[in-house]
């Protein structure tokens, strides 16, 4: 005769993310074949992804594509095609992150073959918290960090900014307004991360921008 | 406030773990401090979404793990559910995370005679 509690137990022991994880290693999978190197930015809304992704299209130009996650509107998408990159939108409508479904289902819309198309750049919506448990299949976790926000947000956010490979600090034009302390900011995020690379930015001014460029683009050839 | 989607994919994978939809005394899960999930919130979204999937009123228990640390300087390893104290060893952030996102559904227990 078994213990009723033992036989009323089922033993499931199943991560909750196994079904994006899934479609993150599709994602992966797709992309590497198609020799792409894929991004996905992460900051709070108004840090300035799409101002960075900006500058980076015109360093760029079509040998990038941009996926836009957003809440509503295309607009930052036809911000993207102004600065001169394929750009494809997705309208969460109301979700506060992206997925890796979502990602699977934008590539299919997306035009992956041109000879020139090397590197894929994803804005996540403007979250601190949640896309950080999403794998969309990146190949480089960039987190951005403007300095309006403030020098204690690292630790405030761990989940994020101990899963990046890239901390950009951007604003750097207002630092002298600010009481912002980078180097803090800096220590805190190796204090998560030891291995993370740093760029201090101004997508503004363009101040750093061409460094961080130039390492993307060392980094897949 | 991804918990609401959370608690989706957890019935989804309760489902798919049973084959059937029976009533639930308990659901337990573990999550890590760097999974990025509110516990509080994961609450409040699964007791809704459980009934409304058929699985009842299951009691949602927690079990919250520390994250585990090695310190860069002194090799201590230690144990932390936040990121604003050092080694307790010698004090230094430098440090290197080993664990603290896990985010798993342990086990379920069936209610009496819903099998």
């Amino acid at each position: 005769m078994c213990d009723d509690t033992i036989e009323r137990k089922v033993d499931i022991t199943t991560s909750v993310m196994n079904k994006n994880d899934r479609f993150a290693a599709e994602n992966r999978k797709l992309l590497s074949e198609k020799g792409i190197y894929t991004l996905n930015l992460i900051s709070s809304p108004g840090a300035g992804k799409t101002t960075v992704l900006e500058s980076m299209a015109r360093f760029f130009g079509s040998r990038m594509a941009v996926i836009e996650g957003d809440v509503q509107t295309r607009r930052d998408a036809e911000r993207i095609e102004k600065a001169g990159c394929q750009a494809w939108q997705i309208e969460t409508g109301g979700a506060c992150h992206l997925d890796a479904h979502a990602v699977n289902h934008a590539l299919d819309h997306m035009d992956l073959d041109p000879s020139e198309l090397e590197l894929l750049a994803i804005e996540n919506v403007g979250n601190l918290i949640c896309p950080s448990g999403y794998d969309l299949g990146e190949d480089m976790r960039i987190g951005l960090l403007s300095v309006p926000e403030g020098d204690d947000k690292i630790l405030k956010y761990p989940s994020l900014f101990s899963s990046i490979n890239v901390l950009i600090i951007n604003k750097m034009d207002l630092i002298p307004h600010l009481d912002f302390d980078v180097d803090r900011a800096i220590e805190e995020c190796r204090s998560l991360n030891p291995d993370v690379q740093v760029f201090t930015v101004s997508a503004r001014t363009g101040e750093g921008i061409e460094e961080f460029c130039t390492f993307v683009e060392s980094s897949y050839s | 406030m991804h918990e609401l989607s959370l608690a989706t994919d957890m019935t989804r994978i309760i489902g798919n773990a049973l084959g059937r939809k029976v009533l639930l005394d308990r659901v337990n899960i573990t999550i890590g401090p760097l999974s990025g999930i509110s516990p509080e919130s994961l609450r409040f979204c699964f007791t809704e979404v459980a009934r409304m999937a058929g699985f009842g009123e299951p009691e949602l228990v927690i079990n919250l793990t520390r994250a585990k640390l090695i310190c860069l300087e002194c090799n201590t390893e230690y144990e932390a559910k936040d990121f604003y104290q050092g080694c307790p060893g010698c004090g230094s952030i430098s440090r290197r995370i080993l664990s603290g996102r896990e985010f798993t559904v342990d086990s379920v227990e069936l209610e009496e005679g819903s099998d």
